[in-house]
């Protein structure tokens, strides 16, 4: 059985149960394979969240990118774009997201789910790479030791939107679109060249005419 | 801040909670205010209650546009029943237009996704990512199907869901800025917010455009455009791009005075057949929603029926009646059709009373003035300054300030602000309109 077809199976499977099947024997049992032949796929039910989250984050970068628009956006807006993609998907795959999300949220409402971490790893490629583009195109300041934060920041960014979206509750999910759009906005005004970066240079000309 | 009002907004508050507290920050800015007021007049400095509320009118207007647009409405619309702002509020509100920021390209492409499941490149043959213009509650599209030059007017999201809270949260604010009581600004606020709403469902919009360019078609020197409702949906709004050029751009050509007499009548014709004929209004006639063009010696493009008012058949005839010529030369008449519209109330002391028809016909006499007339010359400067001078001297009146609570139906407020709408936009273009009967 392929991989891909055994993630397509398991969440059905969660989607329909509300939570993941008890034991792999069983869940594989019912795919007609043996047990073994589930773990040369995926080492347990974790890998494969990990993997389908993974999968969303692929997804939603293909379909962004394939959008007629997608050449002329900047960096701003090709976030934008990879955001609203990602919760078109997302909203196919709601009840999946809430019990991947809810789940881990109940008990540490702070910490982000490990079932993000192979998606998140991604999405920090695909920041770097926006940011990369963003100095390009004079969107992103230049700041020596600072800048290498960024990463985090948007990854912080990320998770606000999933949770944002985990409990909106407006029709069609549209206080996540105004969301997604003044995070991103907000993060863009923030790694762009800002008030930050001329008291900095004020404040660096001060020091060295005393020198 | 003031100087800072006609700058594109760059960035919103997000939440409930991070507009409340830019609410809260104007509170105690306000507070503040009335600290400097006091502490000045304590040490027998000179300190004008109109600069105090000048002071705090600048500092609310800050605040408010600032935050997303119906907030901001909600007090323009306040500020046109006049007798519920001290003057500065009005003044400070006036100057407002009414600004969300610009959406992004993505957003304005996943709006196409939901609506059609398409990008705006594939339902279009083609589509301008820049925003022309912005709307009233989203931004216009330049775009082009089948040879057609068209206007697509996208809707900023979540517009609808902040409606209501936002008007939540507008209210206490302006209870205590105004000092106003709660149960007078109620149905004020109901209409209000009742209006907004509508604004949002673009698919209503359509169909009462398509209805009220239907029966006004045959109105001389109007253009309306045609609307598209394969390619419209809850959030999206297609119609075909007019000619012509906003007011301000129009007058700049200087056009001779026929023309701006032509497109003048027809903006006359237009509101007075939609008041006495369809009962129904265009209820905001901002000139950002009209375009003018010398085509034909003058033909006025009609936009956005965001914002339609059904007029109920009473109030119809109560206004059209305080309208009439000879109303305001029959004193018992005035009282007993002001009395009807709820403007003086049979509890009202005599003094009072007195004081309500005298400021009452004053306006009367002013406002209807046109419509005495067989022509009337809208470009008279006298008219415009005496109209202002009447503004200031109802403001001034101590007995009348006092009574700052609204009167009358709350219809009254859409009616009032369409014939102030309709005058400004008729006194910028100077026009000499057939306004008599």
């Amino acid at each position: 059985m392929e991989a891909s077809a055994l993630k397509a199976a398991y969440l059905d499977y969660v989607r329909r149960h509300g939570h993941a099947p008890k034991t792999v024997f069983a869940f594989a049992d019912a795919q007609g394979i043996s047990e073994s032949e589930f773990y040369r796929a995926y080492a347990s039910f974790g890998a494969l969240d990990r993997e389908l989250w993974a999968d969303f984050g692929r997804d939603a970068l293909t379909q962004a990118s394939q959008e007629p628009a997608w050449q002329g956006y900047g960096a701003r807006e090709k976030l934008l774009a990879f955001y609203y993609t990602l919760l078109e998907i997302l909203k196919n795959n709601r009840s999946y997201a809430l019990l991947a999300l809810g789940r881990s949220q109940r008990f540490r409402p702070a910490v982000i789910p490990r079932v993000l971490s192979k998606f998140e790893d991604e999405f920090k490629r695909f920041v770097a790479e926006l940011l990369r583009e963003g100095h390009g195109t004079g969107e992103v300041a230049r700041r020596p030791m600072l800048e290498d934060n960024y990463g985090r920041l948007f990854l912080r960014q990320l998770q606000f939107i999933l949770l944002f979206f985990v409990r909106d509750e407006s029709a069609n999910f549209e206080r996540t679109d105004a969301a997604v759009e003044k995070a991103v906005t907000l993060s863009f005004d923030l790694v762009g060249r800002n008030t930050l970066d001329s008291a900095f240079d004020f404040g660096r000309f001060l020091l060295h005419k005393h020198e | 801040m003031p100087s800072d009002h006609n700058q594109p907004q760059e960035s919103l508050p997000t939440s409930k909670v991070a507009r409340a507290a830019r609410f809260a920050k104007t509170g105690l800015k306000v507070g503040a205010n009335y600290v400097q007021h006091y502490a000045k007049r304590a040490v027998g400095a000179d300190s004008a209650m109109a600069d105090l509320h000048q002071a705090n009118a600048e500092e609310l207007y800050g605040t408010l546009s600032e935050m997303k647009g119906s907030v901001l409405k909600v007090a323009q619309m306040l500020a046109m029943e006049k007798n519920l702002l001290p003057p500065a509020y009005a003044e400070q509100f006036r100057q407002a237009q009414y600004q969300t920021p610009p959406l992004s390209g993505p957003l304005v492409v996943k709006a196409f996704r939901d609506a059609f499941g398409r990008s705006p490149q594939e339902v279009f043959d083609e589509f301008d990512m820049s925003a022309r213009q912005a709307a009233s509650i989203g931004q216009v599209h330049a775009a082009r199907k089948l040879g057609k030059a068209l206007a697509v007017k996208v809707q900023y999201p979540g517009v609808g869901a902040s409606i209501r809270s936002d008007i939540a949260m507008v209210k206490p604010v302006a209870l205590r800025i105004m000092g106003l009581k709660e149960e007078t600004l109620r149905p004020y606020l109901a209409e209000v917010e009742a209006r907004l709403l509508e604004e949002t469902d673009y698919k209503l919009e359509l169909s009462r455009a398509q209805a009220i360019a239907a029966k006004c078609g045959h109105l001389p020197h109007l253009q309306f455009p045609s609307y598209y409702p394969a390619l419209s949906a809850a959030r999206i709004l297609t119609m075909d791009w007019l000619p012509g050029q906003h007011l301000q751009e129009f007058q700049a050509t200087s056009p001779s005075q026929q023309v701006r007499n032509q497109l003048g009548q027809a903006l006359w014709d237009f509101y007075m057949y939609q008041l006495r004929e369809l009962r129904q209004l265009h209820a905001d006639p901002h000139p950002g929603n009209f375009l003018f063009s010398d085509t034909e010696g003058g033909t006025v493009g009609v936009l956005d029926f965001g914002c339609v008012k059904d007029v109920p058949a009473l109030e119809q005839q109560q206004f059209l009646a305080l309208l009439a010529p000879d109303t305001l030369g029959d004193p018992a008449r005035l009282e007993a059709l002001l009395t009807e519209a709820h403007v003086l109330r049979p509890t009202d002391p005599p003094a009072l009373r007195a004081m309500y028809l005298r400021t009452l016909r004053q306006s009367l006499e002013l406002v209807g003035r046109p419509f005495r007339q067989a022509t009337f010359d809208f470009g008279d400067p006298a008219y415009l300054k005496s109209l202002y001078a009447l503004g200031d001297d109802l403001m001034q009146d101590e007995q009348l300030k006092q009574q700052r609570e609204p009167r009358g139906s709350a219809h009254f407020v859409y009616l009032n602000r369409t014939y102030v709408g309709l005058f400004s936009l008729l006194t910028e273009l100077g026009a000499v309109v057939q306004t008599g009967a």
